[in-house]
């Protein structure tokens, strides 16, 4: 199950599991994004490569503008993932304040 | 436990609730199944996206291990591929020269404690250790 959506704040909210099967969906919905963007993961259980291309793809465009995507809410899995990843320096990257109850 | 799955990304869910069964099977610590998970797909994917040259269902296999999960997935009537010898990826490389081709696998090497690769009729298998990091 994969959700991508607008809050009312205008941040990109996903959640769920972006594997392969999913990544053509979020990148259509991202390929809609004309301004700097907030991506809240807060909910976003699993990112695959090809979840990280649709993020890197959109990044690259917007970036090209001066804008970019600054992901936010980033689990330690999900974390870990990007810094194997090397999107810890192409990418504002804010961890989930992890201490509060699960 | 073991179990073909055909050649589509929507069999992704199948995999991900079939790696699930699996774990409760076994009672193995669920903190690792992020990574099965992330290794599974990326190899899977890499499979059906690159072996195009037949229908073959894959088959994955998983086995408890000491230090946490044997994996193989095996891909019938294909072209040899070991995923040992893919091309790295420089992470460190600025936004424009990045492009999202390798990752997958660059990730998997990265990631999984051993990985080996047999190939044979035309048979092409790949297994890995995942946990013990």
């Amino acid at each position: 199950m994969f959700q991508i959506e607008f809050n009312e704040a205008g941040s990109v909210v996903v959640a769920g599991r972006l594997d392969a099967a999913q990544a053509p969906r979020a990148q259509e919905f991202l390929d809609e994004v004309k301004d700097e963007c907030v991506v809240d993961m807060a909910r976003l259980e699993y990112v695959s490569s090809a979840g990280l291309g649709v993020l890197l793809r959109t990044h690259k465009r917007l970036m090209g503008d001066g804008r970019g995507l600054r992901l936010i809410n980033v689990s330690n899995h999900i974390k870990d993932i990007f810094m194997y990843s090397g999107f810890d320096k192409l990418f504002q990257i804010e961890v989930a304040d992890q201490s509060g109850p699960d | 436990m073991q179990r073909k799955f055909s050649r589509s990304f929507d069999e992704i869910k199948e995999i991900v609730f079939f790696t699930e069964q699996f774990f409760k099977k076994h009672d193995i610590d669920t903190s690792k199944r992020y990574l099965v998970d992330l290794c599974v797909e990326e190899i899977f994917v890499n499979m059906v996206t690159y072996d195009t040259e037949t229908d073959a269902d894959i088959l994955i296999e998983m086995l408890p291990h000491e230090n946490g999960v044997e994996v193989s997935l095996t891909d019938y009537g294909v072209e040899r591929f070991d995923p040992r010898e893919a091309g790295s990826v420089d992470i460190n490389a600025p936004l424009e020269q990045r492009t999202p081709g390798g990752l997958g696998l660059y990730l998997v090497l990265k990631m999984v404690d051993e990985i080996h690769y047999e190939y044979k009729n035309r048979t092409s298998k790949i297994s890995f250790v995942a946990g013990g990091k």
